[in-house]
């Protein structure tokens, strides 16, 4: 073919040189490209280094803001993450009761005992069910010995139920015989250490039953409300401990979780429950006057919404997490934006002479884009490497291990590298469509406006940072001033200088008692059941009320001793306390508090004084009525509370000590309690630590809120420095002119500080209603709050502006006093 | 008024000295009208700004009616430089953000002087000027004569006794330039003694006296 041509050549002149020319335009294109992303790399290098200050701000900023998203992130994935894991988890219920007595509707922790058994009989959709019920089970082998506290007592279908893997023994049979233990693979390492545990012996509670270990377990996640360490088969309770248990409707406790058959409707269940209810014990129930209502909480939702007490979780928390990580996000995007689009002028000449040299204005778009990528990438790479370096400290701070590590989930990083490239595009493409605008010959004539493009979208971005920092602040100071207030709140009763040993109903208590009280150092000792911060009795009563009727209610009770009243420093509010000289009180006497007092409609607590009590088979009269005390922490109110003497209820001995010399005090009574109570092992708690564990999960809160608030003030800052210095960078001849007309330092830093101010400013009329109404919400929660006082307001606004303020004036100072003649050489 | 003692300045470069400025004396009476010229880099400018107390000298003694400003602290400096002097430029130096009419306010600002009394200057002045049309517009809107007017309105508003030009006709027309260089004459009869950098020997033929620089010293007085 081409031999048939080349004669031809001449008279084809063009097409040859069209093709010729075709490929050298071609590869002359190819070799542009090349040059193009050459010469853009480096530029945007040179770019980066030319402005360390700048560069260092934005990437500083975007790594900060995008550590602690991620973190953050980790922190509600695990929160959203409960007993997720479970194949079964969407077939799986836990049973909660409502309980409505004549007086009030009460929420036991579970329903009654006999529900679980029973439901096999009537329901079909339930395929099996597990009671779960906390104990602190005394376990011993040999000489060693612990109060397990992390021990339960489970159905045998425990582990069909749920997805807790046994690495040694069967599943299907380890809980179904008496006195079978599972143990977690730690607490047998505990017990055997390198010994094999399946099928060796220990000795449960006081009397030292012999229980044989059925199955080993892998250590439950954390992330499970079940979490324990030993298990006790029911059938132990059910055939030794307490033979009635499986036949109790009227005694509630414990927890139940069902498991429903594939494609069985949770509401349709719900709906026979009443009927349920009322062939088992319908007769019963219209005598006590007490009616129960079950409900089914998806296994999913217990730990976040649940409105029961034992949801540990707090949904409000994890949305105000996810909200503040947002919030932390868009600041350092922001900043990211500002700065570049701030910047963009200076790019102005560059622009002018790439388009004279004939750029278009895609490529010089495409350009600016990839250089902002080149910073997002780049913050990118250094989130993994601070998140690692945080990761731990960061698990401490939340209370809990959250994650062991960043890469364990690599979808995780991917998607932080989708959101870094999104943002990097985003903080792009504004300052793109700008600069690519411009027109050559304006900006090389040197006749370009600058800065005031774009103003007020920075000015803008500008007060959405500072608004949001202000929230910040201002609800860290809200959450704080809250934890003092309850901190400081008037209690009702002395909670300093008690220390509490757990005698567990121990036959020995009231010699031991004595002996205790014998040491010099002791000031006073009481028996009791519980002390306040910790669990308590609730009884189904009969009490006279102010119509003369016996009322029916399930009332909170202590069991104490005649000493509790005054160890305790409770005040009363009429009548007397347990009396020795007495010989009723120890049987036939009740002690109300105030709120049971008006709950059973009488006006005035002397009114109730010699009124009938029946409660748990004892009856007798109200001797006295204490005022009320916090004996829950203060996010609930103070409940109607009955308190009687039981000597065989009585498992805690409070002892108040003389402040000096503690230690000694509790070696003493440690040494009695070895003689008198060798079985159990000696374990104690100071009274006020134990109290203030309530607000544990507050000050958790607290911290983690102070943290991230702290960072998205700061990464705010970093952006305020970064357009302070470059709005004084592009007022220098501004500056020059003014200090040759008179203008003082302090006029200048005047001038450019209070641009920036009433940005502050008018961020914290943004932030102040909005964080009042947030922060309001955050404080239902508790049944006893401090006031938003205007003093929070005034004092996080004078925060922010002194903030800001310092920020800006550093950068101000350096242009104030700078030599003018420099300034105005340069035109 | 102004008399200058072997005064010198002098920047390091590579280790050595380079002169900008070498043993200058210089004695300057009230009223008097002085063009300073010479070629590039003779140090002009460098003169104008020590004049003006913008820039030190390295050495020698600077009396400003009988004041040693060389000894004088930053904040006196400033002070007598707020009273008596005015600045004219080449480029105007007007800000672009104000207004004609806060531009000549703005050296009234930084003397603490009241809003009322601070009115009723500008107001002369404006009208003094022919500008009072132009009083709203801003700098980029005018065009470089009326910008240069402005920026001589702002150096005489604070009533100094002394008016600094550094080459203010350099950016305009001839029939611009005759304007200013008019109106400094006037302003020099009505007292305001002028100091002028040029390159124009007409516009230095306004003033009573002109000075040669070259290479930093006085090449001849006349």
């Amino acid at each position: 073919m081409g031999a048939e041509y080349y004669p031809a050549a001449s008279r084809l002149p063009s097409h040859v040189c069209r093709l010729t020319f075709a490929v050298c335009r071609f590869t002359f294109h190819d070799n542009k490209t090349q040059h193009m992303l050459k010469n853009y790399f480096k530029i945007a290098f040179r770019n980066l280094w030319r402005h360390r200050v700048f560069s260092f701000i934005n990437i500083m900023g975007l790594t900060v803001g995008m550590t602690a998203c991620l973190l953050i992130f980790l922190y509600v994935r695990f929160e959203l993450s409960y007993d997720n894991f479970h194949p079964k988890a969407d077939r799986i219920y836990r049973m909660v009761t409502d309980l409505k007595t004549p007086s009030e509707t009460v929420h036991p922790s579970g329903p009654a005992w006999a529900v679980g058994p029973h439901l096999q009989f009537d329901l079909p959709e339930v395929e099996a069910f597990t009671r779960v019920n906390f104990d602190n089970l005394l376990i011993r082998k040999g000489e060693i010995k612990f109060n397990e506290s992390n021990s339960i007592w489970a159905d045998s279908a425990f582990f069909n139920i749920f997805n807790f893997p046994l690495l040694k023994g069967d599943a299907r049979t380890a809980l179904i015989e008496p006195f079978s233990l599972v143990l977690s693979e730690s607490a047998a390492k505990k017990y055997f250490g390198k010994q094999d545990p399946l099928g060796q012996t220990l000795l449960v509670n006081a009397e030292g039953k012999p229980a044989i270990v059925t199955g080993i377990m892998k250590d439950m996640p954390e992330n499970t409300l079940i979490k324990c360490d030993v298990i006790l088969s029911m059938s132990t309770i059910s055939q030794y401990y307490w033979k009635g248990i499986n036949d109790q409707w009227g005694s509630y406790g414990g927890l139940t979780y069902v498991l429903l058959k594939p494609g069985s409707n949770a509401q349709v269940l719900q709906k026979k429950f009443p009927a349920f209810l009322d062939k088992w014990n319908g007769t019963e129930m219209r005598k006590i006057q007490m009616f129960p209502t079950l409900l089914l909480e998806p296994l999913k939702d217990v730990y976040l919404r649940s409105t029961r007490d034992e949801s540990k979780g707090n949904l409000k928390n994890v949305y105000i997490f996810s909200i503040i990580a947002l919030f932390i996000l868009a600041i350092a995007c922001i900043n990211f934006i500002n700065l570049t689009t701030a910047r963009a002028s200076e790019r102005a000449k560059e622009v002018g002479i790439r388009k004279v040299a004939g750029a278009v204005r895609t490529q010089l778009a495409r350009q600016f884009i990839g250089e902002s990528m080149v910073i997002s990438m780049i913050a990118f790479l250094l989130t993994l490497g601070l998140s690692c370096l945080l990761l731990s400290s960061f698990n401490q701070l939340a209370g809990k291990t959250i994650s062991t590590g960043i890469f364990t989930n690599i979808w995780l990083v991917v998607l932080l590298l989708g959101i870094a490239l999104i943002i990097g595009m985003l903080a792009g493409i504004y300052p793109a469509f700008v600069l690519s605008s411009f027109k050559p010959i304006m900006v090389l004539k040197g006749r370009f406006a600058t800065g005031a493009k774009g103003s007020f979208l920075r000015k803008s971005l500008v007060i959405t940072q500072f608004a949001i920092s202000t929230a910040l602040i201002i609800g860290t100071i809200i959450v704080y001033s809250q934890m003092q207030y309850m901190r400081s709140q008037d209690l009702g009763f002395r909670k300093d200088q008690v220390l509490v040993i757990d005698i567990n109903e121990s036959d020995k208590r009231e010699t031991f008692q004595q002996l205790v009280a014998h040491i010099p150092t002791v000031k006073a000792t009481t028996l009791s059941g519980s002390v306040p911060g910790g669990g308590h009795q609730g009884a189904y009563s009969e009490v006279e009320n102010g119509k003369g009727d016996m009322q029916i209610a399930n009332l909170d009770l202590y069991f104490v001793d005649f000493d509790y009243i005054s160890l305790y420093d409770i005040k009363m509010a009429a009548g007397r306390p347990f009396d020795r000289a007495y010989k009723t009180d120890s049987n036939n006497a009740m002690i109300l508090n105030e709120a049971a007092v008006k709950m059973l409609g009488y006006s005035s607590p002397e009114q109730a004084i010699g009124k009938r009590f029946k409660q748990w088979q004892h009856e007798g009269q109200i001797i006295g009525v204490i005022k009320d005390f916090h004996y829950h922490s203060l996010q609930s109110p103070i409940a109607p509370l009955t308190m009687r003497m039981q000597w065989d209820r009585f498992g805690l001995l409070s002892v108040k000590v003389n402040p000096s010399n503690v230690q000694s005090t509790i070696t003493a009574i440690e040494k009695q309690f070895r003689t008198v109570i060798p079985n159990r092992p000696f374990s104690y708690y100071f009274m006020d630590e134990f109290f203030d564990r309530q607000y544990r999960s507050e000050e958790r809160f607290g911290r983690l809120f102070l943290n991230f608030a702290a960072l998205a003030i700061f990464i705010s800052c970093l952006g305020l420095l970064g357009l302070a210095s470059y709005s004084t960078m592009q007022r220098t001849r501004e500056i020059g002119i003014r200090k040759v007309m008179g203008a003082s330092v302090s006029n200048i830093i005047n001038l450019l500080s209070k641009e920036f101010l009433k940005l502050v400013i008018i961020s914290f009329f943004i932030a102040a209603p909005v964080a009042w109404y947030f922060m309001h919400q955050w404080l239902l929660d508790f049944a006893y709050r401090t006031n938003i006082s205007w003093l929070v307001f005034a004092a996080a606004g004078t925060l922010a502006v002194l903030i800001a303020l310092l920020t800006i004036s550093l950068q101000a100072f350096k242009a104030a006093v700078a030599n003018p003649v420099k300034a105005l050489r340069t035109e | 008024m102004i008399e200058l003692k072997h005064i010198s300045k002098w920047y390091q470069v590579g280790g050595k000295p380079t002169f900008i400025l070498k043993d200058i004396n210089l004695t300057i009476k009230e009223g008097e009208f002085v063009s300073i010229m010479g070629p590039s880099g003779s140090g002009k400018s460098t003169l104008l700004h020590i004049l003006g107390m913008l820039d030190d000298a390295n050495e020698g003694e600077y009396h400003f009616m009988d004041q040693p400003v060389h000894s004088l602290k930053e904040k006196q400096r400033s002070q007598i430089y707020k009273q008596h002097v005015g600045f004219v430029f080449q480029a105007y130096h007007l800000i672009d953000e104000l207004t004609v009419y806060e531009n000549i306010e703005t050296p009234l600002i930084y003397q603490n002087i009241k809003t009322n009394e601070r009115k009723a200057m500008v107001a002369d002045m404006i009208d003094r000027f022919n500008i009072v049309g132009k009083k709203d517009l801003f700098p980029t809107q005018l065009s470089g004569g009326q910008q240069q007017l402005v920026g001589i309105a702002r150096a005489l508003i604070a009533k100094p006794k002394l008016l600094l030009a550094d080459e203010p006709t350099g950016n305009l027309n001839s029939k611009q330039g005759e304007e200013i260089m008019d109106l400094f004459k006037q302003l020099n009869k009505e007292g305001v003694t002028i100091i002028q950098v040029t390159h124009s020997e007409k516009n230095a033929g306004y003033g009573s006296h002109i000075i040669n620089l070259l290479d930093g010293r006085i090449e001849k007085t006349n």
